[in-house]
Order: C-alpha cells, then structure tokens, then sequence
C-alpha cells in the first residue's frame, strides 16, 4: 500500500522565493533497453522519452524526465484526484511493459517527495549547497539535473526560468526542507 | 577537487562521482582451477601508481553509469574518458 500522507506541512514564502510541497503526485519510474520502448511510451502516454540527456518531454498530463540512457521519471503535471487514478497508470504500463518483458516499471510515488520552488533567486539558494554549475542550466527550458544538494541526492527540473520542480528521497525530505528554508533566509 | 566530464551528463564537480579502482582487470576463466595466491592477486592486487592511470569511475550522485578513465594520479590531470566496453585511447 502506498503511503500518501504528506511528508512536509505547509508552504513557505521568502522575498521572491515560494517553497510548497507538491502533493499527490503520481511518480513512476521507467527502465529499458528496448527499442520498442518508445514508441510503447508513446503509444500509452502520448509522450516519447527524451534522448538527449538531461532534458525532458512535457504534454498536458505527464512530464518525462530523462535520468540516465536507459531511465527516466514520469511524475503527473496536476494532482492527482483519487486513488484508483494512480493504480489504473501503473497497471496499464505494467501490463504493456513490465509483463511483456519491454523494461521494468516502477511506482516510486512514495518513495520521492517533490518539492516546488518558485522566484528568481532559487538557483542562489541551490547553489548555496550544491556543486552544479546552474548557468547554462536555468535558461534551458525543460532541462534535467541530478546532483547533491547539501549532501542529499536530488532531481532538478527546470520547468522554466525561476519555476523549479525537485525530487527528493522522502527519508531525507524534511532534513532538506528544514535547510533550503534555513538558507532562503540569508539570500 | 576536479571537474570530471561524465560521458552521458557532461561536465561534473567531483563530489557527485565515486572511484571504483584500477580498470581492465580481466576475471580468471576457471577461478577452481586458481591457488590461493593467484585468487588472492586478482582479487586485492592493484598497482597504484603514480602517474598515468586507468581507472573506473561511476557517477553514483548522477546516472549511476559507469565509465573508464585515464588520470595521472600525481597531479589529477584527466588524459581520456571513454565508456565502459569501448578501447582505451591512446594518450
């Protein structure tokens, strides 16, 4: 049974900085070596993985991050309304994928919590903690990182310019919250 | 600290990635067949030396991909960066 419970309470607002956890959100987690992989993702999301590394495919409903060449992340751009919504997804790639030996599906929708920050000085407090150099990196639209944020594996993506969405392991969810917010205060 | 240009995510501080040794170590066909000592010399044996070296290396932080590469262990400079299964450069 998948745990729903919110890991973090409340959003916060900084000057031109917003941090609101995003929650629920489906998040499921995709692997293969196939070539007919794609054209399956395609075929069942109405999206194909990107190629090119460290940049993602949105459509209306899904975005698809690219994590390695044979990984990537499909999380819900909206909230997700019941249960049964999250379920029918998984099975439905399960079936078509994971049972007809096409790669492996995984639903890590519990298993990372995904955090939403918002401003123009949010790459000054990543950069506050974390070793990537976000230059070329906040520009690109679209664009995919995985780095460490004060010693803490996480998933950047760049919706836009000052509109970020992070993924975080849900053990190490309030550690880091507690700091971005500790740090958003000195920027 | 170094930059290391990771072959599937680009250019990277070296705190996202983790040395797995020395690279090219070919595993014996028969280990059965291997005294103690043969076994023990291709399972802890490294040359560890100072300069040119090949190494394994994996972006643990990153893609969690593993690749070789050739670094002169006496300054960091990196020679070469090539994938796993692909031969080495000539530097």
């Amino acid at each position: 049974m998948l745990n729903l419970e919110t890991s973090i309470q409340g959003n916060k607002s900084y000057n031109n900085l917003t941090i609101s956890e995003v929650e629920p959100v489906i998040k499921i987690n995709l692997r293969s070596k196939k070539r007919e992989f794609s054209a399956k993702i395609g075929k069942i999301l109405s999206i194909i993985p990107p190629v090119e590394s460290n940049m993602s495919s949105i459509n209306d409903n899904y975005s698809l991050l690219w994590l390695s060449p044979d990984e990537w992340l499909l999380y819900s751009n909206n909230k997700i309304s019941n249960y049964e919504e999250q379920i029918n997804l998984e099975d439905k790639l399960f079936n078509q994928i994971s049972k007809l030996n096409q790669g492996a599906v995984t639903n890590v929708t519990d298993h990372l919590v995904m955090i939403n920050l918002n401003g123009n000085k949010i790459y000054d407090l990543l950069s506050k903690g974390c070793p990537f150099n976000f230059n070329d990196f906040m520009s690109k639209k679209g664009s995919v990182a995985q780095t460490i944020v004060n010693h803490t594996d996480v998933i950047l993506h760049n919706i836009n310019e000052g509109n970020l969405n992070l993924f975080v392991r849900r053990s190490f969810s309030k550690h880091l919250w507690s700091w971005i917010n500790d740090s958003a205060r000195f920027i | 600290m170094f930059v290391i240009n990771c072959p599937f995510c680009g250019e990277r501080d070296q705190s996202e990635f983790s040395s797995g040794g020395e690279a090219h170590i070919i595993r014996p066909k028969q280990p059965t067949e291997l005294s103690d000592d043969q076994w023990a010399e291709y399972l802890f044996m490294r040359k560890n030396i100072k300069g040119v070296q090949f190494e394994r290396w994996n972006h643990a932080h990153g893609c969690r991909k593993w690749f070789n590469m050739i670094r002169d262990t006496s300054n960091d400079k990196i020679h070469a960066i090539y994938k796993m299964g692909e031969k080495p450069p000539i530097v």
